[in-house]
């Protein structure tokens, strides 16, 4: 069982001519997690940020916002030179930054004259059947122009009984009406036009023909939007060519900034600085070295003495090796553990895939789910889900491991069974269930393990399970309180539940095994010697707690009760697939190939509940069952001063 | 007077049992839902505002689940 790494507090001291110097050799050993000063009475204040800081943000807003707007992802990355991304940054920044900008107001420009095109086109379309130049509308003295639509249709004799005097324009389709009249006329006829629910457009400014319009205002759309899609090609070039530079600069400047701004976190006077924080203990003497190397040992460095309020607080690196690693992505969806306790990451590593284990158990599933996590870690590059599909990987050779100790593949039976009704025949033939001995509930407990066949055996082996978890938390949580408050609050406040525990047992034991014996009473009086104990260790609250361990208990059942729920699932698209192949009597048809269709949709799936179900259900008795007897985290995590490097190279 | 068959009828004793079972998981089926789903709905809530709080709250979610098994175990006792 891990302890998070081992930290030492160091102090580091010098005359603000090295501060430059200083703050770089850090940031190289990235070994050290910087405390941020607070000012206070002491009369040291917070610095000012390097002269370069401005200028460096400045050009870092710059390029990400750059970044942002060509779409830049991080990739595969290509390491180049430092000093050289410095030398072009300027120049390269500056042009980029043009390019870009030219191009994005041709683009927008272009866009509105787009607009701008759609609009007349609105307005020349409702003319398109009444070829007239628009020349034609405008500049008469004695004549009245109506232009626009009316609802019915319009007969020429409606304008003919009022006057003489006209022109009339009608497309019976589209309901567009011209109409020229004299002045005199215009007034009644408006009348007969509003009867007809007439609406008047807007006669276009411009002159010429409608058809000929549409036509030149299309081919000026088309040339326009190629253009805007060449423009956003050349944009999407630039891209390409500028990614690595952008994402080496972006990691430079990060770096430079991160830099020149330390000085806002760390304490100084007139003429000194003074920079207090966290290095761990076994890289202590590597910074040391580096520091005074950097410095030509002018700067003072030197490690404190850990109070005990200073090392709740101390930040928490883990310290576990490359197989446990994965797990401690469990550990931080719950809580980073504090620097004060047991990082529970190794004793999750093997509970974890075994209860999840447990409740799969299958060996068909376990194929499944464990090459789709071999694919997806081999073709996702990501550091996010590296992690868990090892975690996942763990859990499914687990299941493959109870799939043999259950014989199940994809919810059939591999071994023959026999029972009172007959012979449950198994996949693999001369696979003879052996009973092993009597179960529970005259139940025969047999090898490979027939789950839905010995339900209340495997209910009490689940809860045995739960109990064993359960006292490994209570001893994890002792070795935790002996360590910071002594044995003697361990034994009351861990070691009751313990007592208490042997002591329930002992009376059930009393009085189911031997019948009402001196035992029971034996058992009886440790119980109450446990509650007293827990009672002086954790006072009333811990009494209250008490009927929490039977829940606790009870709650491993879920164990076989998920497993049941996955195998019945996979039992019935069983039964549904192979009921359709049989009613088809050997023949290739229809029914066949719908039943291979069910047969791989069921186990599509269950093979995706198989990952929600006993997964969540196994973190579950982690969290609240088991953590809950030991586990308290809030930890800090450990952040030092520094950068990982993926694009540079000094 | 009940007659003899229709006692039969309604006090099957292995149809009694199912009944029983039926009713121990379904119960604490619905129970177990109307609690998750409360709390669900905070731990979305709280999700929105600090996505860190992602592990307590489905924690938190699914405590209630232990209801349902117990109304399982008690569902198989009684068919045990």
């Amino acid at each position: 069982m891990s302890r998070p790494k081992e930290m030492t507090r160091a102090v580091i001291v010098g005359h603000k001519s090295i501060l430059k110097e200083t703050i770089d050799a850090l940031h190289d050993t990235n070994l050290f997690h910087i405390e941020d000063f607070v000012e206070d009475e002491s009369g040291f204040k917070i610095s000012k940020p390097f002269k370069n800081a401005e200028e460096v943000s400045k050009k870092l807003v710059k390029i990400r916002s750059i970044a942002n707007y060509l779409g830049i992802e991080s990739k595969k990355p290509v390491v180049q030179k430092t000093d050289s991304i410095l030398r072009e940054l300027d120049s390269k920044l500056n042009e980029l930054d043009r390019t870009i900008s030219a191009k994005t107001e041709s683009i927008s420009q272009l866009e509105n004259e787009l607009k701008d095109l759609e609009s007349q086109k609105r307005e020349i379309l409702p003319y398109l059947s009444i070829d007239l130049d628009f020349e034609y509308y405008r500049g008469y003295e004695s004549l009245r122009v109506f232009a626009g639509t009316v609802k019915s249709s319009l007969e020429e004799s409606q304008i003919s009984s009022i006057t003489q005097a006209y022109e009339l324009y009608f497309d019976p389709q589209s309901k567009a009406v011209v109409l020229f009249v004299a002045k005199n006329d215009a007034g009644k006829v408006y009348e007969v036009l509003q009867g007809l629910g007439f609406k008047e457009f807007r006669v276009p400014e411009r002159g010429g023909v409608p058809s000929e319009l549409l036509r030149f205002i299309e081919q000026r759309e088309a040339e326009v939007t190629r253009r805007i899609e060449s423009l956003k090609g050349e944009i999407e070039s630039l891209k390409t060519r500028y990614a690595d530079f952008i994402l080496a600069s972006d990691e430079v400047l990060t770096i430079e900034s991160q830099k020149a701004e330390l000085p806002l976190r760390i304490a100084t006077s007139e003429n000194a600085f003074i920079i207090d924080g966290w290095a761990p203990t076994e890289d202590y003497d590597k910074l040391v070295s580096v520091v005074n190397s950097a410095t030509k040992g002018k700067a003072y460095i030197t490690s404190l003495e850990i109070h005990e309020e200073e090392e709740e607080n101390a930040p928490v690196e883990y310290n576990n090796s490359k197989v446990v690693a994965p797990m401690q992505e469990i550990m931080d969806l719950y809580s980073r553990p504090k620097y004060t306790e047991i990082d529970p990451s190794s004793a999750i590593f093997i509970t974890f895939p075994l209860i999840y284990g447990l409740i799969l158990g299958d060996i068909g599933y376990a194929m499944i789910l464990g090459g789709l996590a071999l694919t997806i870690k081999k073709l996702v590059k990501s550091d996010a889900v590296k992690p868990l599909m090892n975690i996942l990987i763990y859990c499914e050779i687990s299941a493959a491991f109870f799939g043999v100790l259950y014989g199940e593949f994809l919810g059939f039976a591999l071994a023959s069974l026999h029972t009172e009704h007959g012979v449950v025949p198994g996949l693999i033939p001369g696979w003879e269930t052996i009973t092993l001995f009597e179960g529970i509930g005259g139940e025969a407990f047999t090898f490979p393990v027939h789950r839905s066949h010995m339900v209340m055996t495997m209910i009490v082996v689940s809860i045995v399970v739960g109990l064993l978890h359960l006292n490994f938390g209570y001893l994890l949580g002792f070795s935790n309180v002996a360590r910071n408050h002594g044995m003697k609050h361990a034994i009351l406040e861990k070691g009751s539940w313990m007592i208490i525990e042997l002591g329930a047992i002992l009376a059930a034991a009393g009085y189911l095994v031997v019948g009402g014996s001196a035992l029971m009473y034996v058992g009886a009086i440790v119980l109450v010697l446990g509650i007293v104990m827990l009672a002086m260790g954790e006072g009333i609250a811990g009494v209250v707690e008490l009927p929490s361990l039977m829940g606790n208990t009870l709650s491993y059942a879920r164990i076989i009760a998920v497993g049941l729920s996955s195998i019945y699932i996979a039992g019935t698209v069983n039964d549904i697939a192979f009921g359709m192949i049989w009613a088809d009597h050997s023949q290739i048809g229809f029914a066949a190939l719908a039943a291979i269709l069910v047969f791989m949709l069921g186990h599509s799936l269950n093979s995706v509940l198989s990952i929600i179900a006993p997964g969540l259900h196994a973190l579950r008795l982690q969290y609240v069952e088991f953590f809950g007897k030991f586990y308290q985290g809030g930890g800090r995590k450990f952040n030092p001063f520094g950068y990982i490097r993926k694009y540079t190279e000094e | 007077m009940v007659d003899g068959a229709t006692a039969g009828l309604f006090l099957d004793a292995a149809g009694m049992k199912a009944l029983g079972a039926a009713i121990a998981i379904a119960v604490t089926g619905y129970a177990s839902a109307i609690a998750e789903k409360d709390i669900g709905t905070a731990a979305i809530g709280a999700m929105a505002e600090n996505e860190g709080l992602f592990g307590k709250g489905l924690i938190l979610t699914v405590i209630p689940e232990t209801i349902v098994i117990f109304g399982l175990v008690v569902a198989l006792l009684i068919n045990a």
